[in-house]
């Protein structure tokens, strides 16, 4: 196996694995990235993304 | 003082040395061994043995078929006195690098002679990048998360196409990447040239003239981490750069790129985990090695956010006075809070595991690393303790008997500076914590001989030792004597044999490595279980029988304790919690009609079905492989082939086997053969015949029968 990256005693997958998890984070940047542009500010009359939130909505300050 | 190279201990442990630290040895050895709990750099590592004089006589390095272990090969016949055997030990996981020396004696030991052991102190320059590289790498994730978590919902406004906020807000959080950045690099520029002065151990100047950092960053572990963080630092400091250069032309781009650099500065924080303490963990590395990444994470999203919000704030609130500044840094606040809480909750989880995971007794307090890690949590206390007064001050309804103290807390932004410079020592801490020597856990104190046996044929006595005697590669230490003098010139041959597999190994040539010691070495003990050494003089074979222990005799991994597993108890609480909002929102979206339900756990059920069935499938090729590469005897041999038994066989050969006599053709053409027959084929040929070979008598018992084997298997040619 190629080594690209090397962690110490932490077994013979480690490339895998941290390749792995690099791409997987790559992927949800990815994601972020898309659908952060597709969602617009969020302007103050927003209906509330969870019951939870409902309070920090009604703070919402646009700010100038 | 920065600029001189200072090596400290590191993440990694000597779990055993051959010989034990100040051992008197009656024999010379013939070489020092050195095992250590994780790979070294083997460039940079070496073993230097000097005697009482200071003379060098020997020096050794990584055994280039097990990064773990160092050794060095001795001149034979060392006469008596002390010798002094330093180590330079480079682990490969962090880049760490130790001095020590240890001492032993041949003959008796001397007072006046002592080995030196390994600092415990951290190195002043690796503090610095290290503190450079987690703050700024803390800060760039608390930055990228607040914008995205935090600011954007509760300060976001259409009518800026560039980010959503006010331009002086985006300005501001630029700096602030700006300088996380520059430190970052800067930091990263700095551990690559500590390392390197240490790996050499030169002196800046030199690093820097002769280019040795780039040997290190090319030719290291601790090089292939430095180039994965230094990438992404690169794409980071990219997707900005080009967010901000395209501001005007294209707005809509820098929101989406500021949410997604936020993945980046959490893989940036998780290559701080791959070189941090967790990484030479004992005990659950990888576990280890998730609890410290989510920590950092956790630490990144509530500190680097408290960071971020307090330098914010000032110029985001510069226009507004009055109830008007109050609402509107209540609304982040508001914001701001649950994520802390989440954010803290998960810090102080993992903390108290990984804390848990390097102490694992009181006194362990008392070393240098108990002492940062109080020094630490006095200061993430205050840090509580701050973050707690702005908890109640946001919910003054629920607090109304800290009612007082709270109402001090109206603007907020003082105690927020307050916080951000606490959070600021605290990281300074966690950087003096990262390079501080961990204390060294009791249970590798725990001295475990290797297995050994010794047999004495006629005039000859042949002591055997297994080292390390664990499943893998192994040392066969013949020590070999005749009378009481040590027999050196003699060909001494060794073969392993697995007798429930009915499986030989090759004859070794064992080295002679002088004064009657003899050395091989060989993986065939490849599993724990019962194993026979069979060992040849001459003619004289002696047989030694060995139980190979499935725990490793060189303690690699501590078991966790009851902390350790109500400390990952918490963790996961801790990370179930943070998840729940999502979890809820997700189930809600859930379709949960009956028929969507039952299709859905059939898949499941099926889609486990299929992997549990192709699991066992994998098992069952594996074994069958293993069956027809080595099938199991039809009959074992139960008696150890050592010289009783040799004896009985030819005594049972010589009465019950008439025509198994040397010069008989078939006979010698089955001894020929030999070393294409196992023993269950011996046994047959002594029970029913060879070919034209005859079988000996009947009424023989399976012990007498295996006797003859033995005997037989004796006669085996030895190529």
């Amino acid at each position: 196996m190629v080594s690209l990256l090397a962690h110490g005693a932490l077994g013979a997958f480690d490339e895998l694995i941290f390749v792995g998890v690099a791409v997987i984070f790559l992927v949800m940047m990815g994601i972020s990235w898309i659908r952060s542009r597709s969602t617009p500010v969020q302007p103050p009359e927003a209906t509330p993304a969870t019951p939870t939130e409902s309070a920090a909505d009604d703070a919402h300050f646009p700010l100038e | 003082m920065l600029c001189a190279p200072s090596p400290a201990q590191a993440h990694g442990y000597l779990l055993r040395s051959i010989p034990d630290e100040r051992a008197t040895l009656e024999r010379a050895p013939v070489r020092v061994q050195y095992w250590f709990s994780e790979g070294l750099e083997a460039e940079y590592s070496g073993v230097t043995v000097r005697d009482a004089a200071g003379t060098v006589i020997a020096t050794g390095s990584v055994d280039p078929t097990n990064p773990t272990v160092m050794a060095a090969r001795l001149p034979p016949n060392l006469p008596d006195g002390a010798y002094v055997v330093e180590l330079r030990v480079a682990f490969a996981s962090d880049g760490h690098v130790i001095f020590q020396s240890r001492v032993f004696f041949v003959g008796a030991a001397m007072a006046n002679v002592a080995g030196v052991a390994a600092s415990d102190l951290p190195v002043s320059l690796e503090i610095v990048w290290r503190a450079l590289v987690l703050a700024s790498s803390v800060l760039l994730f608390g930055v990228f998360a607040l914008y995205s978590g935090v600011l954007l919902p509760a300060w976001g406004n259409p009518v800026y196409a560039a980010g959503g906020l006010p331009p002086r807000v985006m300005r501001r959080l630029s700096a602030l990447v700006v300088v996380a950045l520059v430190a970052a690099f800067a930091g990263n520029v700095l551990a690559l040239l500590q390392q390197a002065m240490v790996f050499f151990n030169a002196d800046l100047g030199r690093v820097i003239a002769q280019g040795l950092w780039g040997v290190v960053r090319a030719g290291t572990r601790f090089g292939d981490v430095w180039t994965g963080r230094m990438l992404l630092l690169a794409l980071l400091a990219l997707l900005f750069a080009a967010s901000w250069r395209l501001r005007d032309q294209q707005p809509e781009i820098m929101r989406p790129t500021w949410a997604a650099s936020a993945w980046i500065a959490a893989l940036l924080l998780g290559t701080v985990s791959v070189s941090s303490h967790a990484a030479g963990a004992l005990m659950l590395p990888w576990a280890a090695m998730l609890v410290n990444w989510t920590h950092t994470l956790g630490v990144g999203a509530w500190a680097g956010g408290v960071a971020a919000l307090a330098l914010v704030a000032p110029v985001a609130l510069a226009a507004y006075t009055g109830e008007a500044r109050r609402q509107a840094l209540l609304a982040v606040l508001r914001r701001f809070s649950p994520l802390a809480v989440v954010a803290l909750l998960v810090v102080v989880t993992t903390g108290v595991y990984s804390a848990a995971m390097w102490i694992r007794a009181p006194e362990q307090l008392a070393t240098t690393y108990g002492g940062a890690l109080v020094a630490k949590l006095a200061f993430v206390a205050i840090l509580l303790g701050v973050g707690g007064l702005h908890f109640a001050a946001l919910r003054p309804e629920r607090f109304t008997r800290w009612s007082a103290p709270v109402a001090r807390l109206r603007d907020f932004v003082p105690t927020l500076r307050l916080e951000a410079l606490l959070v600021v020592v605290v990281l300074a801490l966690t950087a003096v914590l990262s390079a501080t020597p961990l204390p060294q856990p009791a249970f590798l104190d725990e001295t475990i001989p290797p297995p050994s046996a010794a047999q004495t044929v006629g005039d000859w006595t042949a002591a055997v030792s297994v080292t390390p005697g664990e499943p893998g590669i192994n040392s066969y230490d013949v020590v070999l004597t005749r009378g009481a003098t040590g027999a050196a010139g003699q060909v001494v041959r060794v073969r392993v044999t697995d007798p429930m597999r009915d499986w030989r190994g090759e004859w070794l040539t064992a080295e002679d490595a002088g004064d009657g010691l003899y050395i091989a070495t060989g993986d065939e003990m490849r599993r724990a279980g019962d194993w026979w050494m069979q060992v040849r003089v001459g003619d004289t074979q002696l047989a030694y029988a060995w139980t190979i222990q499935a725990d490793p005799a060189l303690a690699q991994a501590a078991s966790p304790g009851i902390v350790n597993v109500l400390a990952l108890a918490g963790v996961l609480v801790a990370l179930g919690f943070a998840a729940y909002p999502r979890a809820r929102r997700f189930y809600h979206r859930l379709d949960l009609r009956p028929a969507t339900v039952t299709v859905a756990l059939g898949a499941l059920l099926a889609t486990v079905g299929i992997v549990v069935a192709a699991m066992i499938g994998i098992q069952a090729s594996q074994a069958q492989l293993e069956t027809q590469i080595s099938p199991p005897p039809a009959v074992v041999n139960t008696v150890l082939p050592d010289a009783d038994s040799l004896a009985r066989g030819a005594v049972l050969i010589e009465a019950t086997c008439p025509a198994w006599r040397a010069g008989q053709a078939s006979f010698d053409q089955f001894v020929q053969g030999l070393p294409r027959l196992r023993d269950e084929d011996v046994y047959r040929a002594v029970s029913e015949g060879w070919r034209e070979l005859p079988p000996c008598e009947t009424g023989l018992s399976a012990s007498a029968r295996w006797d003859i084997v033995n005997r037989v298997r004796a006669w085996e040619p030895v190529g």
